[in-house]
Parts: C-alpha cells; sequence; structure tokens
C-alpha cells in the first residue's frame, strides 16, 4: 500500500516535470536576451535615438508579461480572479503614473 | 491507507498550494496584494519620472549610473527569479531537498543583489547624490530604495519559511505559503525591470 501510494506521489507530477521546466527555461532564456538586448541598444547607438525608449519599454512589457504568464502561472486554468486583481492593479497604476508625470 | 492520508499525495492537478481552501484563499488575497503594489510602484516611478531632471546643479543620472553594475545586478535578481520557479516545481513533486537548494539560491542571489545595490548607494553618496541633495535625489532613493526594502523583506520571508520547511516538510498548509512568497519574489523582478528599464537605461539616454 505504502508502495503504491509512493508510485503515485512520484510518478505523477513527474510526468509533468520535462515540459514545465522547459518552458520556464525557454521564457528565462527570452528574457535574458531581451535583458541583454535593452542594455546593448543604449550602449551602443545601431537604432536612431528616438527609438531606443519606445524598444526598451517594449522590451519590459513583454519581460512582465512571461514573468506572470510563465513565472508566476497566470497561464493555468482557474487564474481569473487573480488576472482581474493584477490587471486591475496594472490600470489604476498606469492612469496614476502618467497622471504624475503629465501633472 | 489511512495512516498515509495525513500525508501528501500529489495534487490532482500537480498543484499542491491550491489544493486547500486554505491555500486557494491565500494565493487570491496574495494576487489583490500585488495589485495594490502595482499601484503604489506606479506613484513611485510617476514622481521619479517627473523630477528625474531636478538635480539641482548635483550629479545627473547619465553622470551617476554605471550599466556594467546595472547589468549585473539585473542579471542576478532575473536569475533569482528562475531558481524560485524551479523550488516551486520541486515543491510540487515534494521533494523537500531540491526544494530548500533552490529557495537557498534564489536567498543568496537576493544578498547578492543587495550588496550590490549598498556598494552602489554608498558610492553615489560619494558623489554628492543624497536623499536630501535634489528632487532627483529624494524621487531616485525613494523608488530604488523601496524595491531594495522588498528585496530585503523577500530575503527574511523565504530565509524564515525554509526554516519551518525543514522541520515540517512539505504539506497543504506549507505549500501556500511557499507559493505566495514566490510570487512576491518574482513580483520583486517584475519591478526591477521597470527601475532598469526607466531608471538606468533612461537615464543614459537622456
Amino acid at each position: 500500500m505504502a508502495g503504491h501510494n509512493q508510485q503515485s506521489t512520484t510518478n505523477q507530477p513527474a510526468s509533468r516535470k520535462p515540459e514545465g521546466v522547459m518552458k520556464h527555461l525557454i521564457s528565462f532564456a527570452i528574457m535574458i536576451v531581451l535583458t541583454a538586448l535593452a542594455f546593448y541598444l543604449v550602449a551602443t547607438d545601431v537604432v536612431p535615438e528616438g527609438w531606443v525608449l519606445p524598444l526598451i519599454i517594449i522590451f519590459a512589457a513583454i519581460q512582465v508579461f512571461l514573468q506572470l504568464f510563465t513565472f508566476m502561472h497566470l497561464d493555468q486554468k482557474g487564474s481569473g480572479y487573480y488576472t482581474l486583481f493584477i490587471m486591475a492593479g496594472i490600470l489604476i497604476a498606469v492612469v496614476s503614473a502618467v497622471g504624475i508625470i503629465l501633472m | 491507507m489511512a495512516a498515509h492520508t495525513h500525508e501528501n499525495t500529489a495534487p490532482q492537478n500537480g498543484h499542491l498550494e491550491t489544493a486547500s481552501l486554505d491555500g486557494k484563499n491565500k494565493v487570491l488575497g496574495f494576487w489583490l496584494f500585488l495589485g495594490a503594489e502595482t499601484v503604489l510602484f506606479a506613484c513611485l516611478f510617476g514622481t521619479y519620472l517627473a523630477l528625474r531632471n531636478q538635480t539641482m546643479g548635483g550629479p545627473t543620472g547619465e553622470h551617476l549610473f554605471d550599466l556594467k553594475l546595472v547589468a549585473l545586478a539585473t542579471a542576478i535578481l532575473l536569475t533569482s527569479s528562475l531558481t524560485s520557479v524551479l523550488a516551486m516545481h520541486a515543491m510540487n513533486q515534494l521533494k523537500l531537498k531540491t526544494m530548500q537548494f533552490w529557495l537557498g539560491v534564489t536567498v543568496l542571489l537576493g544578498l547578492g543583489f543587495l550588496v550590490l545595490e549598498i556598494y552602489e548607494f554608498i558610492h553615489y553618496v560619494h558623489e554628492g547624490h543624497t536623499f536630501m541633495s535634489s528632487a532627483f535625489g529624494s524621487s531616485f532613493y525613494a523608488l530604488v530604495g523601496t524595491h531594495g526594502a522588498h528585496v530585503t523583506f523577500g530575503i527574511v520571508w523565504i530565509s524564515t519559511l525554509m526554516l519551518q520547511a525543514a522541520k515540517r516538510g512539505i504539506t497543504t498548509e506549507m505549500a501556500p505559503k511557499l507559493f505566495v512568497s514566490s510570487l512576491y519574489w518574482h513580483f520583486i523582478d517584475v519591478v526591477w525591470v521597470f527601475i532598469f528599464t526607466l531608471v538606468y537605461l533612461l537615464g543614459k539616454v537622456g
């Protein structure tokens, strides 16, 4: 019985492991590349100066999306309320930040 | 069989943190908290962006910021976010030692980040960039300092949870606590992504 129980504890999640870990490693690799690219764009002048800021903000936004939906598991079933809460937070945050800057 | 029911069997969907109602509520409440934290940091970002050029003749961001140091700090924090995810993987597989190892790595990386930040701040103070020196100084330290305080709190939080997990093992009571601390750690990384973009990189762009 104990042996059977042990079996079920190790088997089921283990079968999920490769997919999950791979997803996170890929996500991490993309984040590293985006970060490196952002630093590269600022340190060199390969793109016109006016383009640098919009580009690095887009890179940051992609990274946040990756963090939320892979590392913080918002991509999984039953995350509706979590997504609602954080998106409401982001909405108020953006309005506040832009408001303060324009003030 | 009955003797085993108090131990953890693998959760149905592979997620121990939401296996109990208590766990579900903790995670839900924590997301609401993170929403509020987002607004807190947005206000600090807005203030910094509005005041970043008010240096009162003191050193400017372009003069102060060292991109190599910031790149290192970013790499450290980003990696700690990954190790935190790996710890949660181990948790859901009920591998206590593996989980403790990755949590330990996360804490050490967090400490490394903190050391870099303290070194950076000391350097800035010597350059005449302090909390009181200008509006740029005040808003800079308020924003980056609040983030650093979050990192400090995260380190203490995760370390104490490691002690608790060592005593109690991975249970349906421990799992939500560990998961929520991991969410907090990812959130800290999310905020840092914006700090390096909007404070350091933008400071260099001008």
